[in-house]
């Protein structure tokens, strides 16, 4: 599903962020992404989200390669790809429902084939109060709970989620988690960056640990 | 095929009701709010651009639609002058003109017209006075012709040269370059006004959408996260400009219309004498558009609206690969 062949990036003439990275995510893994502030997490979720070109190696998404791929061939591959900002990335003149409803109307979707299942979600996350709200008015974890309902809203192959349990209390992370474990078993990938190694003991799951750009598969 | 697949698929019932005011739109929220589009400057500034664009389509249309009627009117006659220098008697002359042409096929009717009348022609140039009686004053026949079965001119001005001595025959045919002369520089003219106008509004909108990309760069990471590819997103905004250029538009259709409607009224307000409108008239034919005159302004309005929509297209694509 995911491939990296010696991935290296560098932002201008600065060092390189990452380095010889290379791993391989198979259809239906559940990998934690792991390492200290820094270490280019982020980095490694932008590249496989395609937001960033690397300098040099390939990768492979979809079995597609996507260093060389026009923007409407990553526009349909990320069609493909959830993904959970650590800044939720909500669009503020939004309600909640609009917010999570965004990706399905990207699809083309018909409003009354998927007014349900977002409002369900949305109950499911615990947001079932706050469908009409604007973002300004919700808590960080009500937010962080939006942004997650987004990126699974439309059934993706592959989760990414960068520290996704960052702003909750420990029983909505709990919740959160077998959100993402519930979507795994649905044949959902999933990579979730974070540093908390609280959650990544709740499950036994692949890490890959950077560390100082070099990546390790524990 | 793709292009095809495009216009297919494309949401033109987004595209009509984003030409509806915000408050009639549909209650889901649109991705790309209207206000973080375009101000009322926008939009005052593209209903100027219609409004000159209408008045000066309809001016050319209208002059245009007089100048046929004039050759219309001129290509259904043709004057025979008769020169009285070294004729003894020019009435009998006249008349042995008038009945030679009243012979020929395809003439329906022959008027002499009166030394009188032929001085009343020179009285704009020269005045009334009692001395034009005295000047040898051409006399002229006018014929009128069968424009379905007209004579073979050439073959008549020979045979009444041949015929008759000083006497020549004009068809009319500098006239009538010089009208299509006169309505073609008006045409080449408002072309270029139009020209200038869609410039105009071209950069107006290329301005605008930058500045709407600008302020809306979040909205765009937002959507291309989710996989919304390049149409997508350019429709998001597209849709918005449309919807001003349309009711923008509108706005300067209608208001060139109520100046086109209002005109004659105006010009009596401001005390024009029968005369002025006679003048006017002459100018440009009876100084009011008629329906398809009108059409022409509907047909700016739907100009303006296709210059929105190709422009903020294409204004949004090139941004959004320079972001690329």
């Amino acid at each position: 599903m995911i491939r990296f062949e010696n991935v290296g990036l560098r932002y201008g003439s600065g060092p390189e962020i990452l380095r010889d990275v290379t791993f391989h995510v198979l259809p239906g893994s559940f990998h934690f992404l792991t390492g200290p502030s820094g270490a280019g997490k982020t980095t490694l979720l932008r590249l496989l989200f395609m937001s960033l070109r690397p300098t040099r190696g390939l990768i492979f998404v979809f079995g597609e390669n996507v260093t060389d791929l026009s923007a409407a061939g990553r526009s349909e591959l990320r069609r493909r790809i959830g993904i959970v900002f650590q800044d939720f990335r909500l669009l503020e003149h939004l309600t909640t429902w609009e917010n999570v409803a965004l990706p399905l109307r990207v699809m083309g979707k018909r409003e009354s084939d998927y007014r349900e299942d977002v409002t369900d979600l949305l109950r499911w996350v615990g947001l079932g109060d706050r469908i009409d709200s604007y973002p300004e008015i919700l808590s960080g974890g009500e937010k962080q709970r939006a942004a997650i309902a987004r990126a699974v809203i439309g059934r993706p192959e592959l989760l990414l989620a960068d520290e996704p349990t960052g702003n909750v209390d420990p029983v909505i992370a709990d919740r959160l988690l077998r959100l993402f474990v519930e979507l795994n078993r649905l044949g959902t990938s999933v990579i979730i960056a974070t540093h908390d190694y609280g959650l990544m003991d709740q499950l036994d799951a692949p890490r890959l640990v950077l560390y100082e750009g070099h990546l390790e598969i524990r | 095929m793709q292009l095809i697949a495009e216009i297919r698929d494309y949401p033109w019932r987004n595209l009509a009701t984003g030409i509806l005011p915000t408050r009639f739109q549909s209650k889901t929220a649109q991705i790309v709010p209207s206000a973080s589009i375009a101000g009322n400057a926008l939009t005052v500034v593209i209903a100027i651009m219609s409004f000159l664009a209408c008045l000066t389509a309809g001016a050319v249309y209208m002059v245009n639609q007089s100048a046929e009627a004039w050759v219309k009117d001129i290509s259904s006659e043709i004057t025979v002058e008769l020169d009285p220098v070294n004729t003894a008697d020019i009435e009998k002359k006249m008349t042995l003109v008038s009945l030679f042409l009243a012979k020929q096929a395809g003439i329906v009717r022959v008027k002499p017209m009166s030394a009188e009348d032929s001085a009343k022609l020179l009285e704009p140039w020269l005045g009334h006075s009692e001395a034009l009686s005295a000047l040898p004053i051409p006399r002229l026949i006018a014929v009128e012709i069968d424009r379905s079965n007209p004579p073979d001119i050439k073959a008549v001005s020979a045979a009444l040269s041949q015929n008759f001595e000083g006497v020549t025959l004009d068809d009319h045919r500098r006239w009538r370059a010089e009208i299509r002369t006169l309505t073609r520089s008006a045409a080449a003219g408002g072309f270029a006004v139009l020209a200038l106008v869609a410039a105009a509004t071209v950069a107006v909108i290329v301005s605008a959408t930058r500045s709407a990309m600008a302020s809306n760069r979040e909205i765009i990471e937002v959507l291309h996260f989710v996989g919304a590819n390049e149409s997508f997103i350019s429709r998001e905004f597209e849709r918005h400009f449309v919807g001003l250029g349309v009711r923008a538009g509108l706005v300067g259709a209608v208001s060139a219309g109520l100046v086109f409607f209002l005109l004659p009224f105006v010009m009596h307000l401001l005390g024009g004498e029968p005369a002025t409108a006679t003048e006017m008239s002459r100018l440009v034919g009876s100084g009011e558009l008629d329906f398809r005159g009108y059409l022409l302004c509907i047909l700016v309005v739907f100009v303006i609206a296709c210059l929105c929509l190709i422009t903020s297209r294409v204004g949004v694509i090139r941004v959004l690969k320079s972001y690329a």
